[in-house]
């Protein structure tokens, strides 16, 4: 290992290391019932870490699988949010009397949060998994449309200058001016609907749901068994895990994309 | 003759967040020739950044326009290439493609290998061939600059456009980029304006330097002319005897700038000490006024007769004066407020020319145009303009008459001897009282005079003279009277809510045009004959004077009468400062005053526009500035504005050496 690395790695792993030796201690207690660091791994090990892929046929399935029902459901929603809010922010920043009539909406609509549209979804499309995936788009679009209405907003007034004086036409003035200049703005908007998407659609699942790994998290709570707790802290960090990939999956995404900005 | 590119009475508003008006720029007219450099220079913030917008086409301006080779400007082009301050590359292309993008949308014509070897050669020109492929963001800020010289150039605009081009350098990049600038141009040979802050910028670069005085309302100040030859060095340059004066004029010039900007108006009397002025004393203290008896004053007298200031709310009282001595003394001793004065005489009287002490006066508006007559007595047997020259080139002596104090009517006699190549030396020039003046020339005394119509349509009258030359074949529509108010009056009394002054102006103003209309001249004639005024004695010579035939009849030119007294039409009331400027190349000439170190500041000084605008506002005039900036006097001679010193010195029977620093 080089000496950069090793240097990158020693304070996180001293840090960490010390919340579980903590985190084992409080639970040490013969009288207490939640379980330490220690006992978390024992206890899940089998299956749930060994095989996170077996499948017992229903909902008894593996982590992995409960993730990747989960991923698959933010996929479509996100996707969903990322197409219509993009489309939105750009008529948003083009048009001030679009853009100044919509904001009031806009601003009320964005505070709600993820689960308080399940009811709604449910009644309108009755079946769970549409519902989740409704509550994943009603989530993340919010964060992509202001992010995008701003980006088209903040072109440089010195490019859109240039634009002018060299009469670039439609097409080039769009790729070579707006998109690289927009970019940014799109990402950002694009990272923040991540975090929340993730966090939405565990929340919709733990609500009512048939997989995923929100689902997961309630279902062994309501179970109740001895390694229960256990199971429901290794999911716990499952999702966390999972979440800062994505973040960093559209990060990286967006930094190709986008280029140097300065 | 059409320029090439022209900027016609260019005014720029802008609209401010709480809804008042900043007039940023304020009536620009300026040509342009084809292959010229021009520099805007003037400090921050004058707008000249906002000029250059208007250039190009991306602001347009609130009046007048842009006149690109006959063709007016309204949108930005690629054939006015503009060279921004920030660069504006775009900085997620490589600076290859920042060049090949601007050749790919501008000049579609040509085939895609065309345009490659374009984008070399215009690479290649600024040398920066070899960093082609890197991105703008790790290249430095000359270099940067350097790319958007070459994009520009590549376009081969007809007008390039640099806003501050090198601002953001460092001095010696700066230099190094002058040069190759310097030298992309003239090999190119375009058209070129930059804005500049650095003077010596503008004097390596530029073939005229146009200076901006400050805002609001910015004006062009000055336009110096660069005589170094081309092609250019810099050393060469820096060498050159006339650099370092065309520097210091330059800079002079934004100095007055800064000190015209930061000039304080009189401190306003505290609140209190206003009341008790007001409380002891119940009506406001009249307005006095002098004058001296001639058609001239013909404004102020129906001013007077119409009741046109108490309509501004100003009580004025008009005091009829025997010399221009004694209005001199009343104005000195604080008695009169202001004057009808010779247009010479507000600059004379400023300067302290002539061996008197300067008494600041300020110039509200022009009172009349024309109207002066050389008289010569009848005695003399001259009967034209040729006699006369013939009678001094022959050595023989003359007296003439002229007013005791310095009027225009000598000024433009010297100037036109002067022209006919006699030294006004010759002359024997008598000041008297224009009162006098007639009954001199009767009692032999002087064998002629130059004055105004009223005495010279006397003299007629009475046979006892015959007019041989007017003004108007020396300078037709000159300023011969104007109305000036002591400083320190127009100071004490311009924080009042309604400005005295300008009430004044107004008043006077309104009369002028009443006198200007042909419909009135019988009643104007009444009120010039009322015993206020001249006296019923004068009907019948002025009656005569005023006539088509008479003193038509006399005149070698078919010069219209009713363009004789000028008083308002044509813009005929705008106090113009270059007309002080001229009157200041005179007295310089003559020997009657130095040559004044801050002339700038000493003209906006003297010649009160912004007063004479505000009265015109007051009124609802509008179009009182004059548009066109020549001066030409008779002859197809013209008075270069932008060389004043040089004109002075060039005119014949000059006092000024040519070699005065």
């Amino acid at each position: 290992m080089t000496n950069s690395l090793v240097r990158q790695i020693k304070p996180p792993l001293i840090c960490t290391a010390a919340i579980l030796l903590l985190w084992q201690l409080l639970c040490s207690g013969t009288h207490s019932d939640f379980p330490g660091p220690i006992q978390v791994i024992s206890q899940t090990w089998n299956p749930y870490i060994a095989k996170p892929f077996y499948d017992d046929g229903g909902t008894a399935k593996g982590l992995g699988w409960q993730i990747l029902i989960s991923l698959q459901r933010v996929a479509v929603g996100y996707s969903l949010a990322a197409v219509v809010g993009i489309s939105c922010g750009l008529a948003l920043g083009l048009n001030r009397f679009i853009r100044r009539g919509f904001d009031p909406v806009i601003q009320v609509l964005r505070t709600v949060p993820p689960l308080a549209w399940l009811p709604i979804s449910l009644l309108l499309f009755q079946q769970a998994d549409a519902a989740a995936i409704f509550v994943i788009f009603i989530t993340a679009i919010w964060p992509i449309v202001i992010n995008t209405a701003m980006g088209i907003r903040e072109i440089p007034q010195d490019y859109r200058n240039v634009a002018r004086v060299l009469r670039l036409r439609k097409r080039s003035f769009l790729w070579d001016i707006v998109v690289p200049s927009t970019a940014p703005y799109v990402f950002t908007g694009l990272r923040i609907a991540i975090g929340l998407a993730w966090l939405a659609i565990v929340a919709a699942e733990m609500l009512k749901a048939d997989g995923g790994i929100g689902f997961f998290i309630w279902d062994a709570y309501n179970a109740g068994g001895d390694s229960s707790t256990s199971q429901i802290l290794l999911a716990i960090l499952y999702v966390g895990v999972v979440g800062l990939l994505l973040d960093r999956l559209v990060a990286w995404v967006g930094d190709r994309v986008s280029g140097p900005q300065r | 003759m059409a320029s090439f590119l022209q900027l016609d009475s260019v005014e720029q508003n802008f609209t401010r967040a709480d809804g008042t008006v900043l007039e940023a720029l304020s009536t620009i007219n300026l040509e342009i020739s084809k292959g010229e450099f021009v520099s805007l220079v003037g400090h921050s913030g004058c707008g000249k950044s906002t000029l250059l917008n208007i250039l190009a086409g991306l602001n347009q301006p609130s009046r007048g326009g842009v006149i690109l080779e006959g063709r007016q400007v309204t949108e930005p082009g690629p054939e006015r290439m503009v060279v921004f301050q920030n660069y504006s590359l775009l900085p997620w292309r490589s600076v290859r493609q920042n060049v090949a993008l601007a050749l790919r949308e501008v000049k579609r014509e040509l085939s895609a290998s065309e345009r490659a070897e374009r984008t070399e050669a215009a690479l290649a020109m600024v040398n920066l061939d070899k960093v082609a492929e890197r991105m703008p963001g790790q290249l430095s800020g000359g270099m940067r600059q350097r790319v958007a010289i070459a994009r520009a150039l590549a376009l081969e605009p007809k007008l390039l456009l640099l806003d501050e081009p090198f601002g953001a350098l460092d001095a010696l990049t700066r230099g190094h980029l002058q040069e190759q600038l310097m030298q992309l141009c003239q090999k190119a040979g375009i058209t070129t304006v930059m804005v500049t802050h650095d003077v010596d910028e503008a004097l390596l670069l530029s073939d005229r330097v146009v200076l901006l005085t400050n805002g609001p309302k910015a004006h062009i100040g000055r336009i110096v002319a660069v005589p170094f030859e081309r092609p250019r060095c810099r050393k060469a340059v820096l060498q050159h005897p006339d650099y370092y004066k065309l520097r210091n004029e330059l800079l002079e010039f934004l100095h007055d700038q800064r000190r015209l900007s930061n000039r304080k108006p009189a401190p306003p009397k505290p609140a209190a000490e206003l009341q008790a002025a007001a409380a002891s004393s119940p009506s406001p203290k009249p307005i006095r006024l002098g004058y001296l008896p001639g058609l001239d004053a013909a404004p102020l007298l129906v001013a007077r007769q119409k009741q046109l200031f108490e309509k501004q709310g100003l009580r004025v009282e008009l005091l009829r004066c025997q010399s221009w001595e004694e209005i001199d003394d009343l104005l000195r001793i604080e008695r009169l407020d202001g004057a009808a004065l010779s247009a010479a005489q507000p600059l004379t009287m400023a300067t302290g020319a002539m061996a008197s002490t300067p008494l600041p006066m300020v110039v509200t508006q022009t009172l009349s145009r024309n109207g002066n007559a050389l008289v010569l007595g009848t005695q003399l047997s001259i009967s034209s303009s040729e006699g006369l020259l013939l009678h001094l080139r022959q050595g023989l002596p003359l007296k003439l008459g002229v007013p005791d104090r310095l009027s225009m009517a000598e000024l433009l006699l010297r100037h036109w001897l002067a022209r006919q190549g006699v030294d006004p030396a010759q002359v024997s020039w008598q000041r008297r009282s224009p009162m006098g003046l007639l009954a001199a020339l009767e009692g032999g005394l002087i064998d002629g005079f130059a004055a105004g119509k009223l005495r010279a349509c006397l003299a007629q009258h009475r046979r006892s003279g015959r007019v041989v030359l007017t003004d108007s074949a020396i300078w037709p529509n000159h300023a011969e009277k104007v109305l000036a108010l002591r400083e320190s009056w127009v100071d004490a009394h311009s924080n009042q809510a309604n400005s005295a002054a300008v009430g004044l102006t107004a008043a006077v103003l309104e009369a002028a045009a009443f006198c200007d209309q042909t419909s009135h001249r019988q009643e104007l004639l009444q009120v010039l004959t009322e015993p206020q005024a001249f006296g019923p004695q004068l009907l019948a010579p002025l009656q005569e004077g005023l006539a088509e035939s008479n003193l038509a009849k006399d005149l070698n030119q078919a010069t219209s009468l009713l363009r004789f007294n000028r008083f308002f039409l044509g813009q005929a009331s705008y106090p113009d400062p270059a007309e002080g400027l001229w009157v200041l190349t005179q007295l310089a000439r003559w020997g009657m005053a130095p040559w004044p170190n801050h002339r700038q500041e000493l003209l906006e000084r003297v010649y009160g526009r912004r007063l004479f605008l505000e009265a015109c506002d007051r009124l609802g005039m509008i179009d009182q500035e004059p548009t066109q900036r020549r001066y030409q006097l008779a002859e197809g001679e013209y008075f270069d504005l932008d060389e004043p010193l040089s004109y002075a010195t060039n005119l014949p029977f000059s006092t000024l050496s040519p070699c005065l620093p």
